[in-house]
């Protein structure tokens, strides 16, 4: 019988003789290789590289993509040197596109609000059939907003509301809205363009055109091939804005301006062009001279805070310039209102050589563009619709739609809070969100129709705002939807033949080869990837000075005593896209600490309101508050605080979610004098120490 | 006195001297009356060991990996010799430097849409892949199928950067060469080798482990030159 010492003796000799075998090596290696099948540890797909050449949908640039897809699955978007909006370039937007279409906050199928108010999945045939059913309901009184700034969706949507007896399909605001009624107001006739690519001097007033503003991409593009490193600089940039962000780090000139006197700054600009001999021909120009007249640089100094010398300086070298270029935008990016705007063009009008009728100097009159179908509305038309103004109708008084239908659009964030939208949707029957993300808007819906993202459906990109050429690119799908989802274009389609009418297409490329008809491009070319690219130029014009308009701008507002600088960062999404998760990296700690937001000043601003880094400050006026940590930054004007746009968000995932707040919760919206369009980019706050 | 010997074998004789002891009594002995067995001393060690080694070269080997066979019996050597086909006309590097390590169904269709003899695996084939519009692709086998946390790159393995070089010490003359530095050379296999899978690792038995690419890349001269080949971490794992 083996007895204890034995059986010891026995353990001691296997043990010396497993450590003379492989064994245990080989365990420890193929445990090693085991820990690689663990179901959280991403797989990668092998096989053939294949680039399809679409467009991004979910950034405003419109940029060109190439979408790398490995054995048919999406693994990268890159820059397109095909596009002439991308030029090989990318915003990190669209760069994150592949990863957001695994995001978890995707929608994976149409989901219904049940009677308790949660969410139950249903298949596509009950989600197309309450769909129908709703829209038989409402017959004429339904309403509609769209995200998309520039494809034939809105076409459809617009088609799909007339047969219905309905004009209330809007477009969420742009700035392209308040820059259109600019453009008319000055007597553009065609829709408002810039030339960027022949001018020799931008002076870009707010517009933030190096990180976000217009056709982004193509405005770097722009910006490099006209100064190349260790090369003689064809391009003199100046940048006027509150902070000095990457714009103002691209600046040969950054004129640090307090934030809302874009309209201040453009007239301090013509003022010295006039002292400098500029003169012109078109209509208005002496009530423009008169106008001017009092902005002088000492008193521009007093009401912007930039140095006269160096505004002076600026212009001085705009003088000598000979395509120069005015840009004026909103740093939120939004809501300014069209006045500045004009002021902007009235300084353009200024440098233009001789009287034309197709432009501006180097903004150029660009036509509107085709419809795709014939019952849609025309561009200008659905353009110059206010979606703030009839919600804020509905708010108040005005009958409430039985249906509502939100297209790829998240208006509960992106708009102020008096804006109406809480109202419109509560006071309607109910409410569908197309959407790809479970948003603030979708998260309030009564049915959600997962739509299938741009880079698995046809989709289109007709010249977007900022561009100074006409061009037409085609998404083409690179993939299959991920999840359940469809392309809205067909769900609305098939509607429409269901409730009996005939659009005379059949599905969404349909609809693409009919706006392709539509503008001469050639459909085959353009299923290649190629964009169609023209210079067609828009109506002939009669640009004047509106004098007496632009004075209107120059009320004076009674703000709290510290501004708000908008810090619009792309890279971190849309509102209707939340903040991909590939993208977190992009916050800083100047801009985000743990769940807080921060806001940057400078130290003279933080010893008048006796604060330090990392104090808390409440921020605060009529329309919300929001909390914020301090930290100092010299780059930002005297009593103003920077802060991030894009935080805050209450839906989407947790890559959203508790980070921040939102700054459009400060803001409020206030009708424009002169032009009644809505305005809310301007926001000033007082600030407690908490 | 008694000093008790708990190994069952006599003290040395100085040791007892140093201790003043006369007699040596061993208590298990004499105590039980019996003569020590085999199960005493150091029998069961070496059985043990010797279990153990048995074990661990000749049984654990076996019983850790299944054997399985590919979905067709596919013959290199008919597709080589008969058929005048190269290596690179189904493996091949693409044009952006990715490897095709297994043709497609449909590569393959595109002479075996139809039967071309009377083998029945080619009729197998047809019937189950190119009729059924099948990818045998995902069904096929790898060999030295590596996690997905190797990245091994077939085009900085070239003939350009290995062939240079290795002339006279472990020459490499042609590309067959080359590639049978890693793989099994199947030039002339007429059935596919029987694939050995690891129950635990989920990978073949023939999946290079990273002492043998180390066999090159931790080579000091392969750091430079030619080769460029680092032995770092990122060079492989990224």
């Amino acid at each position: 019988m083996l007895d204890r010492r034995g059986f010891l003796k026995f353990i001691g000799g296997g043990a010396l003789g497993t450590l003379l075998t492989p064994a245990p090596w080989k365990f420890l290696y193929d445990a090693a290789y085991w820990t690689q099948n663990w179901s959280w540890i991403p797989r990668l797909k092998y096989g053939a590289s294949e680039y399809t050449q679409t467009v991004s949908k979910l950034c405003p640039s419109g940029v060109g993509v190439l979408v790398r897809t490995v054995d048919g699955r999406p693994v990268r978007a890159l820059g397109n040197p095909n596009n002439p909006l991308s030029q090989g370039g990318i915003t990190a937007l669209a760069a994150a596109e592949t990863q957001l279409m695994c995001s978890p906050a995707r929608l994976k199928r149409p989901l219904k609000r049940s009677s308790d108010g949660a969410y139950v999945a249903i298949t596509w045939e009950e989600a197309s059939a309450l769909l129908l059913q709703k829209v038989k309901e409402a017959e004429a009184s339904i309403a509609c907003v769209s995200g998309d700034e520039t494809g034939s969706i809105n076409d459809l949507l617009s088609a799909f509301l007339n047969l219905s007896g309905s004009q209330n399909f809007y477009r969420m605001p742009t700035e392209e809205q308040a820059a259109q009624k600019a453009w008319t107001e000055m007597g553009g006739k065609g829709r408002i363009g810039y030339d960027i690519e022949s001018a020799d001097f931008i002076l870009a007033i707010g517009a933030n055109y190096l990180e976000s503003w217009g056709t982004v991409v193509r405005n770097r593009k722009a910006y490099s091939h006209a100064r190349p490193t260790g090369e003689e600089h064809k391009l003199t940039f100046a940048y006027a804005g509150a902070a000095q962000n990457n714009t103002a780090a691209g600046a040969d000139f950054w004129l640090p301006s307090r934030v809302g006197t874009e309209i201040v700054v453009a007239l301090g600009v013509a003022h010295l062009l006039i002292r400098n001999g500029a003169r012109s021909n078109f209509f208005g120009y002496n009530d423009f001279a008169q106008l001017t007249s009092d902005f002088t640089p000492e008193k521009v100094e007093t009401l912007t805070g930039i140095p006269a010398a160096r505004l002076i300086a600026m212009v001085d070298a705009m003088t000598k310039a000979k395509k120069p270029l005015i840009i004026v935008g909103s740093e939120l990016g939004n809501g300014m209102g069209a006045l500045p705007i004009m002021a902007g063009i009235a300084c353009n009008l200024l440098l233009a050589p001789d009287y034309d009728a197709s432009s501006a100097g180097n903004m150029v009159n660009l036509p509107f563009p085709h419809k795709a179908l014939t019952d849609a509305d025309e561009y200008d038309v659905i353009l110059s619709r206010d979606f703030i103004k009839y919600a804020q109708g509905v708010a108040d008084k005005e009958e409430a739609p039985k249906l509502l239908l939100v297209y790829e659009a998240n208006p509960v964030y992106a708009l102020p809070k008096n804006a109406g939208v809480e109202q419109l949707i509560k006071k309607s029957d109910f409410l569908v969100s197309f959407s790809n993300f479970f948003d603030e808007t979708a998260s309030q819906a009564n049915l959600i129709i997962p739509s299938a993202m741009g880079f698995e459906r046809y989709d289109d990109v007709y010249t977007p705002y900022g561009s100074g050429f006409i061009s037409y690119t085609v998404g083409i799908p690179a993939c299959m939807p991920a999840f359940d989802s469809k392309p809205v274009a067909d769900v609305l389609i098939g509607l429409i033949k269901a409730l009996g009418y005939n659009l005379n297409v059949a599905n969404a490329p349909e609809l693409i080869a009919a706006k392709a008809e539509a503008l001469g491009a050639n459909m085959d070319t353009l299923l290649e990837g190629n964009t169609f690219v023209s210079d067609e130029k828009g109506p002939m014009s009669t640009f004047f000075f509106n004098a007496k308009l632009i004075s209107q701008g120059l009320t004076t507002q009674t703000d709290l005593p510290l501004a708000v600088s908008a810090d619009v960062i792309r890279g971190i999404g849309t509102s209707s896209t939340g903040i991909p998760p590939f993208a977190t990296k992009l916050l800083t700690n100047e801009q985000l600490v743990g769940t807080f937001m921060v806001a940057q000043m400078n130290k003279a601003t933080a010893d008048k309101l006796k604060v330090r880094v990392g104090s808390k400050l409440k921020l605060s006026n009529e329309f919300g508050e929001v909390t914020a940590l301090i930290t100092l930054f010299e780059g930002v004007q005297n009593d103003t605080l920077l802060l991030p746009c894009g935080l805050g968000h209450t839906a989407f995932d947790a890559f959203s979610q508790n980070k921040g707040e939102n700054i459009i919760n400060l803001t409020g919206v206030k009708s424009e004098t002169g032009t009644g369009l809505s305005t809310w980019g301007h926001i000033s706050v007082n600030a407690v120490k908490v | 006195m008694i000093v008790k010997n708990y190994g069952g074998r006599p003290l040395t004789p100085n040791l007892h001297e140093a201790s003043g002891m006369g007699e040596v009594h061993n208590t298990a002995s004499q105590n039980t009356g019996k003569k020590s067995s085999w199960l005493s001393g150091i029998t069961p060690f070496l059985v043990g060991l010797v279990v153990a080694l048995l074990f661990g070269w000749l049984v654990y080997p076996s019983i850790m990996y299944s054997k399985e066979k590919q979905p067709i019996a596919f013959n290199h050597q008919v597709h080589l010799e008969d058929a005048g086909m190269a290596c690179v006309d189904c493996h091949y590097l693409r044009a952006d430097g990715s490897f095709n390590g297994r043709p497609t169904t449909e590569s393959c269709a595109t002479c075996h849409s139809v039967a071309m003899g009377s083998s029945k695996e080619e009729a197998r084939f047809i019937a189950e892949y190119v009729d059924a519009g099948k990818e045998i692709k995902d069904d096929w086998l790898v060999y030295q199928k590596q996690p997905d946390n190797v990245f091994f790159s077939h085009s900085a393995h070239s003939m350009e950067t290995c062939a240079k070089c290795h002339t006279y010490v472990y020459p490499i003359k042609t590309e067959a060469d080359l590639c049978k530095t890693c793989h099994i050379d199947m030039s002339t296999a007429t059935i596919p080798p029987v694939y050995s899978e690891n129950w635990l690792s989920g990978y073949s038995k023939d999946t290079m482990m990273m002492w043998e690419c180390e066999e090159c890349h931790a080579i000091p001269g392969h750091r430079f030159g030619q080769a460029n080949a680092s032995n770092a971490c990122f060079v492989c794992h990224k």
